[in-house]
């Protein structure tokens, strides 16, 4: 960064740019990288919005104009209504307490234990596996004769039996659990990666501070409160958007836990499962494209909702 | 003198949640520790559980016992035996599209990162700005879209719908903007240099900036390695053709079809975890800085 410096100022007197060379060296390095985002992504959501207002064919493609129908029938589908019912349920749930999970094993982690490699490498550990083999693992161990209920059993006292459990309760076949058990699924996979987000950030706090509130008499939980906390409100951002997003866009457990009608009951009907029957199900591409266009919406919304939440603009700008 | 004086203002300040203030500090690491062990095991023990499981017998998979009685490959020889496509297919149309697209992703995230961090030329600001933006895009919006596009291309049969996934996933904006990340913290002396020796701008990137950007292409064929490996969503939307199928989806499919035999469904959800764990066994820095590094850090 030192000589970024005097470089920079250099330009400023002479040009912003480069040479001719550089300028076509810049442009061909990110000519091929750039095609691709440009066609597969910001030429998707154009293509999308374009298939979403017609009737659109498998083969033949474009047949008539259809206009906003598509959206007028998806927002008055019950199916739709049970899909965003259960992704507001999921998020509602999973984000804070990811959130936590994730800031609380950063803490520690971060502090001066004994081990601290082998921690963070064991928090980590859940999220390299694919959600296919981790989905299939998890319905294996929530089946009724599963290690859960048998861990269950084996427990003096078992808090989910007061709750009216029975024993061999079966998590993920049952509609008033099967979400919940989804939930606790990817808390678990992804609470390690949100622990890595946190520490990361936790690290470009600087031992000064610290060292101040010592001296001021601060306790333990008064310097992570007022300090901590407040300091860590880029990473808030960040961490949230990530976990709203992801929980928006929940598919792969919940297709391979419940199949593509979320079963049992669409209790765990997503909205990007119900997208993807659109498509491949009931082969109704443009409805299908509707149903993305929302979804973004949707999301960017949410986006922005956080953002003024916390205040801050993503950390990368 | 100075360096007994300064002591006491500069111990050492890592940020210790258990010493700051002394009172309770023994009961509160115990307590600190007990929840680290107890997390750690909640971490490990569901895949012992799964690896233990495949080298069982059916009615002995359901009981509680972490020896297998008797033990058996059974299990393993039902997942290479029974499957369609076979195991080895799988593990090779993983390999295939994994080993490609990690290798676009260093490659096309260099020079993208490398142009973007060092290179001026006109809307380089702008243009990185639209790169990073499709981060925001979900891919399922893009779902019905790519679809149409590569059924346009013809790469929606046979062999080609390797070049579908692998095209979907060629290029990822976080390996351009890690890559940009890591370039940027290089000294600039040394493409000085390279310059004053008569280098243009590719060689300078080629031979002088590549080699010094090791470990974040290290970090970057990590990440991508991994999610491609582990990617379920595209080859589903793409691969109608059987034998085309990674890992995850003949996963899936087994689980559908298998229901409840679980030995040979621990025994593939074990084998397609291997490499990834292997990986992260031995490259375990890569992956925690990749994943830190896509998150924070302006």
């Amino acid at each position: 960064m030192a000589a970024a410096g005097p470089a920079r100022r250099l330009t400023r007197w002479t040009s912003a740019y480069g040479g001719r060379r550089e300028i076509l060296a810049g442009y061909g390095l990110i000519a091929i990288p750039l095609l691709l985002f440009l066609v597969l992504n910001i030429g998707s959501i154009v293509f999308a919005l374009v298939i979403s207002v017609f009737e659109w064919q498998f083969r033949g493609g474009a047949q008539e104009a259809i206009g906003l129908e598509n959206y007028q029938r998806l927002l008055s589908d019950q199916t739709f209504q049970k899909a965003i019912y259960n992704v507001a349920t999921y998020a509602l749930w999973v984000v804070p307490l990811q959130m936590a999970l994730g800031l609380l094993l950063a803490v520690i982690v971060n502090a001066k234990i004994r081990g601290q490699t082998f921690f963070r490498a064991a928090f980590y550990f859940p999220a390299i596996a694919s959600s296919a083999a981790i989905t299939v693992l998890f319905i294996f161990i929530m089946q009724p004769q599963g290690l859960f209920n048998g861990i269950r059993a084996s427990l003096p006292i078992d808090p989910l039996a007061a709750l009216g459990f029975a024993p061999g309760h079966n998590w993920l076949g049952t509609a008033t659990t099967a979400l919940g058990s989804i939930m606790a699924l990817n808390i678990w996979t992804t609470s390690g990666t949100m622990m890595l987000f946190y520490l990361a950030s936790l690290q470009t706090i600087s031992r000064e501070v610290y060292e101040a509130a010592r001296i001021d008499g601060a306790n333990t939980w008064q310097t992570f409160w007022r300090i901590t906390f407040p300091l860590l409100r880029p990473a808030h951002f960040f961490v949230a958007t990530v976990s709203v997003i992801g929980a928006l866009q929940l598919f792969d457990q919940a297709y391979i836990g419940g199949g593509s009608n979320g079963d049992p009951n669409f209790s765990l009907m997503s909205i990007v499962l119900y997208l993807y029957n659109a498509a491949f199900r009931q082969f109704n591409l443009d409805y299908a494209a509707a149903v993305g266009i929302v979804l973004f919406l949707i999301i960017f919304v949410a986006t922005l909702i956080q953002r003024q939440l916390f205040g801050r603009t993503p950390s990368w700008q | 003198m100075t360096t007994a004086r300064a002591a006491p203002l500069r111990p050492d300040t890592a940020v210790d949640v258990a010493a700051v203030g002394d009172r309770g500090r023994r009961f509160r690491r115990g307590i600190g520790y007990t929840f680290l062990i107890g997390y750690a095991l909640l971490m490990f023990v569901p895949f012992t559980w799964t690896v233990i499981t495949s080298f069982k017998t059916q009615p002995d998979s359901v009981r509680m016992t972490f020896i297998p009685d008797p033990a058996t490959l059974q299990g393993w020889e039902r997942a290479f035996t029974e499957l369609n496509p076979s195991l080895p297919q799988l593990f090779l149309n993983s390999a295939i599209i994994a080993g490609v697209v990690t290798v676009t992703n260093v490659l096309l995230g260099s020079m993208a990162g490398y142009a973007f961090a060092r290179l001026r030329f006109p809307g380089r600001e702008p243009l990185f700005l639209l790169v990073l933006g499709t981060l925001m895009i979900p891919d399922q919006l893009r779902m019905v879209p790519i679809y149409q596009l590569i059924r346009f291309l013809g790469l929606s049969a046979g062999d080609l719908q390797y070049g579908g996934v692998i095209l979907v996933l060629a290029i990822s904006a976080t390996s351009v903007f890690l890559l940009r990340q890591y370039f940027q913290t290089i000294p600039r002396d040394l493409e000085e240099a390279a310059k004053i020796d008569g280098a243009g701008f590719f060689t300078t990137f080629w031979r002088v900036m590549l080699p010094l950007a090791t470990p974040a292409l290290g970090a970057v064929a990590i990440l991508q390695f991994q999610g491609a490996w582990n990617g379920f969503f595209w080859p589903l939307v793409i691969m109608s053709e059987r034998d085309n199928w990674p890992l995850p989806l003949g996963l899936t499919q087994f689980r559908f079809e298998f229901f409840t035999q679980w030995p040979p469904l621990m025994a593939v959800v074990t084998l397609a975890t291997l490499p990834i764990l292997l990986l992260y066994l031995f490259f375990q820095r890569y992956f925690v800085e990749g994943i830190a590094a896509s998150g924070v850090k302006g």
